[in-house]
């Protein structure tokens, strides 16, 4: 039951986690997992990642670029674009009132947060 | 870790059932790019574990962080397809999406079935339409003597022991008119639940 709704929180929320990943910059794919598996625990299979970049690419929120020569093998680096950039910057903004009104309702409750 | 031929061999062959599970559903240019990417990131883990002393372990621990080849092309491929099916609505792109989709579980295969008979019965009354002034005695209704509706559609021979042949004319349009209803009702069901599909997808693939 805990699983499931640990299930549902990952599914909310690993977007905005990959646009936090390149939003200092550009990453590879290996890159942006291992990132995200330091902060968080939301990628359980690696290769589900790819087809998440992808959409994202096409739905013109990241950019992806081949970059040969740092590596023996060439890798595809993401980038925010603009338009990328401004879903970020509301997706963090909702999510921080989200999060704001549970911590209030948690304390309301008597919990501590 | 430097990888000896049969690590090499391993690699390839996650590859290869990656990429012929992708070319099933989508150009070879998007997943040759696919692939490209997938390799690398085998190639970055790879580096990343280091020197070990049981390379086919680290391989085999590698690849299975990935996922199964044929998950994953599943994931990319559908993702594409339904986009293209939900962005354009193109007959062939839904067909295509119904037909992936059915892949994926009962209840989807369920659902794509019977979107799939929706269209299948609206072109049957196309084509009954269509047929009706080529063949004009093997189109129309036959029934018993007392009236009841034993067979319509097209028979070929028209002539049936027992049964009265009725027809009209008017069978054109009216064929014509359900066909296109329930063609038109049948595709706007589908891209519906496609897009009801799409979405669920995503918040599935999101979190794996």
């Amino acid at each position: 039951m805990l699983e499931n709704w640990l299930e549902q929180l990952r599914r909310g929320t690993l977007e905005l986690a990959v646009f936090l990943s390149v939003a200092g910059g550009p990453r590879y794919g290996l890159e942006i997992i291992r990132h995200l598996e330091e902060f968080t625990d939301l990628v359980l299979t690696e290769g589900t990642i790819y087809p998440l970049l992808s959409r994202l690419a096409r739905d013109g929120f990241l950019t992806s670029e081949w970059v040969a020569g740092e590596a023996p093998h060439p890798r595809k680096y993401y980038r925010l674009t603009p338009a990328g950039r401004g879903r970020l910057n509301n997706m963090c903004r909702e999510f921080n009132v989200f999060t704001t009104k549970i911590e209030r309702l948690m304390k309301a409750a008597g919990r501590q947060v | 870790m430097k990888l000896t031929d049969s690590g090499e061999s391993r690699i390839r062959g996650y590859l290869y059932i990656f990429e012929r599970s992708l070319r099933s559903f989508l150009s070879t240019e998007v997943a040759a790019d696919a692939v490209r990417e997938v390799e690398s990131h085998i190639r970055d883990a790879v580096v990343e574990a280091g020197d070990v002393p049981d390379e086919r372990a680290a391989l085999e621990r590698i690849l299975n962080r990935l996922g199964p080849p044929m998950r994953v092309a599943q994931a990319y491929s559908l993702e594409l397809v339904m986009d293209e099916a939900a962005a354009t609505g193109r007959f062939t792109s839904v067909l295509r999406s119904l037909f992936h989709a059915a892949t994926t579980g009962v209840i989807a295969f369920l659902a794509a079935f019977g979107l799939f008979v929706g269209y299948a019965m609206a072109t049957a009354f196309i084509i009954i339409a269509i047929m009706k002034p080529i063949f004009p005695n093997n189109v129309g209704f036959w029934m018993t003597p007392n009236g009841i509706l034993r067979s319509s559609g097209v028979n070929f021979p028209s002539v049936r022991d027992g049964l009265v042949f009725h027809t009209s004319y008017w069978i054109i349009p009216g064929a014509l008119l359900i066909g296109l209803a329930l063609l038109l009702l049948t595709h706007f069901l589908a891209r519906r639940w496609i897009a009801w599909f799409r979405n669920r997808r995503k918040w599935r693939l999101e979190s794996q």
